[in-house]
């Protein structure tokens, strides 16, 4: 056996998805209870919560440009969702998404305003920059969960607060813009934007590749035989060991994996959106990644669902907000219960007390 | 210079150590409590509120704890009753909590992100005569207040609780073997409980400090990821109260040194990033120590 420390939290992380996510309630009753929860506190502060929702329905859906700026904004959450469900698959619960947003940002912006002879192949060029990045931020507690067995919650979790103040360094320090006062990079190369995908419309490219993601995760649990072994090991380690899989270096090669789509969503936040990397450069995408993957179940269709929610909340949220007195953080609000809820198993309330 | 920076680490060091303490217990206990941080904030502005307008300052503090308890025991009982995983609820905890302070303040107060009141009774705090004056002494044992003092006390006693009192024992074993100490006649879940409240009653107290100890105004980011760092603590500390207090000891340090060294060039960032690199390194080091024992073990057999 391995040494692991004698904490409950690695004994509940070992088994991964399918202790944490395994018995999910129905997936609409999470969203359904955060929703009747943020219409109390919305009433107490004195709004009609129908109305808010209606408007909330709109903003999100109401006419094609909106629909756009809905898609564009759940496209990080898109990719840090499937970060976090890869990780999942393997019994590694990686809170450090939102870390590997901030490296791989920076890094994709970096390539995106430094190697700007490239000409046309500055983007993917920019591109697999963050998704590098990404990945090798994840390769530390890979290897300490796989071959020391340290917790990778609290290291991933440890990381972020790293990466944050790593990446603050250094856009107020090395990498600010010349002549800028505020913590900023300058801004990438034009040859490094992620193109629109129609004219007039603001959805970037962005968008298709993390649907292309989405496909491949799909393809991935359902053909690929290292998508097996993922499950696999997810569901039973020893079981797993026992039929000659290495799992530790398979927690190692998903760790990697997650690590990589959370730079890709670092990177075209970064090449599509923001086109540079400025400080507090994700409002906590890789937090409601761990929501998106959770209320998606691990599931390809899930996830894509779920992100879309979450990016309607968010470019709806911003927008009422700026047209009512309704603040923009009943979406925070709805988010952090869809994520309580989306794991409480409520069929508890129901069953028959054991003798406890 | 040096008085300085004792006093202010010393200042920095109590909410993580009160917030650690409580996280230490509710982890002995059986749950890994990532949402201290929210209860600091929900006790920071709780307290703040019932502080302002000459308020009574005692009244102010069993309300910030009243007010981390209550937030720690809703999510205890998510965790031990509706059978969810401790982390997800605990950062979906610091997201709804962060969430509803904002909103709170937007439309209650229309302002966003700082709130200022008039005449905020702050904790007092105490000069000990004959001691004040004494160099390096004086700044360590002199001019703190009642939650200082109240952090400190409460280490020997948390490790006097957990070793040698009838109630440390059960809540051991309702944290390391729920099912047998069932079997005794225990109720894990509701130690499981209690321990989460008295968590969030210190990180409630907490959050008080740090809004009418230290500062006197009230901001969304005022606990600035000290459960995290509390957290920190008591991984680094392996849930001993002794280890886990040196382990705030030093990040109130760094926190105190952190703003010095802004003025001499070094950036505060990097400095900011120590407590989180120590654990994990801290982490490892512990992980090699066991493996090397247990391959020791194995030549021995």
């Amino acid at each position: 056996m391995t040494a692991m420390p004698e904490t409950a939290l690695a004994a509940s992380a070992a088994s991964g998805w399918s202790r944490r996510a395994g018995t999910l309630a129905l997936p609409a009753l999470p969203v359904v209870l955060a929703f009747a929860l943020a219409a109390i506190v919305l009433a107490l502060a004195g709004h009609d919560p129908v109305d808010v929702y209606g408007q909330l329905l709109t903003e999100a859906f109401g006419s094609r440009q909106r629909i756009a700026s809905t898609l564009a904004a759940s496209t990080p959450l898109i990719l840090s969702g499937l970060a976090i469900a890869v990780a999942f698959r393997a019994g590694a619960f990686n809170v450090g998404v939102e870390g590997c947003i901030y490296v791989g940002g920076l890094a994709a912006a970096f390539a995106g305003f430094t190697f700007t002879g490239l000409g046309p192949a500055l983007l993917p060029v920019a591109l697999v920059t963050g998704i590098a990045t990404g990945a090798l931020w994840m390769l530390l507690p890979g290897l300490l969960r796989a071959r020391l067995g340290v917790d990778e919650v609290v290291t991933t979790l440890m990381l972020n607060f790293i990466a944050i103040s790593l990446t603050s360094y250094l856009v107020n320090g090395p990498l600010l813009a010349p002549g800028a006062a505020n913590s900023a990079t300058p801004m990438i190369a034009d040859a490094a934007r992620l193109p629109r995908l129609f004219s007039g419309i603001n959805l970037n490219a962005g968008f298709a590749i993390a649907l292309a993601l989405v496909v491949l995760y799909w393809l991935w649990g359902r053909w690929t035989a290292i998508g097996f072994e993922t499950r696999l090991a997810g569901l039973n380690a020893r079981f797993a060991r026992a039929t000659g899989l290495d799992v530790p270096m398979l927690i190692i090669r998903m760790m990697l994996m997650s690590g990589a789509i959370g730079g890709l969503a670092g990177a075209v936040h970064a090449l599509g959106n923001v086109h540079r990397f400025v400080a507090g450069f994700s409002p906590g995408y890789g937090f409601t990644g761990i929501a998106v993957a959770l209320l998606g179940r691990g599931n390809a269709l899930g996830i894509l669902l779920a992100a879309i929610l979450f990016g309607a909340l968010a470019t709806s949220g911003a927008t009422i907000q700026l047209f009512t007195d309704v603040p923009v953080e009943i979406v925070n609000i709805l988010q952090g219960m869809v994520m309580i809820f989306a794991v409480a198993r409520f069929g508890l309330l129901f069953a028959r007390r054991k003798a406890s | 210079m040096i008085d300085n920076i004792i006093h202010s680490a010393l200042i920095m060091t109590t909410p993580v150590l009160l917030a650690a303490l409580g996280g230490l217990i509710n982890r002995v206990g059986g749950l890994v409590n990532i949402g201290l941080g929210a209860m600091m904030l929900s006790g920071a502005l709780v307290g703040f509120l019932v502080a302002a307008d000459d308020g009574s300052w005692p009244l102010a503090l069993a309300a910030a704890g009243l007010a981390g308890a209550v937030t720690a025991l809703a999510m205890s009982l998510i965790v031990t009753r509706l059978g969810a995983d401790e982390i997800i609820v605990g950062l979906g905890l610091n997201i709804v909590v962060a969430g509803l302070v904002r909103f709170f303040l937007k439309s209650h107060f229309h302002t966003s992100g700082t709130l200022g009141l008039p005449a905020v009774t702050m904790l007092p705090r105490y000069d000990l005569p004959g001691i004040a004056d004494l160099p390096v002494l004086g700044a360590i044992f002199s001019g703190h207040d009642i939650l200082t003092w109240m952090s400190w006390v409460l280490v020997p006693a948390t490790v006097w609780f957990l070793a040698r009192t009838r109630a440390g024992l059960r809540l051991r074993a309702a944290g390391a073997a729920p099912g047998p100490a069932r079997a005794l006649g225990l109720a894990p879940l509701a130690i499981r409980d209690i321990s989460s409240v008295y968590a969030g009653f210190l990180s409630g107290l907490a959050g008080a400090y740090l809004a009418i100890g230290v500062v006197g105004i009230f901001n969304e980011g005022i606990v600035a990821g000290r459960g995290f760092i509390a957290l920190a603590a008591f991984y680094f500390g392996r849930n001993r109260p002794v280890a886990t207090a040196m382990g705030a000891l030093l990040f109130g340090f760094f926190d105190a040194i952190q703003i010095r060294l802004q003025g001499r060039g070094v950036p505060a960032e990097l400095v900011q990033m120590l407590p989180y690199a120590m654990v994990i390194v801290f982490l490892t080091l512990v992980a090699v120590a066991a493996r090397r024992r247990a391959q020791k073990v194995d030549v021995h057999d």
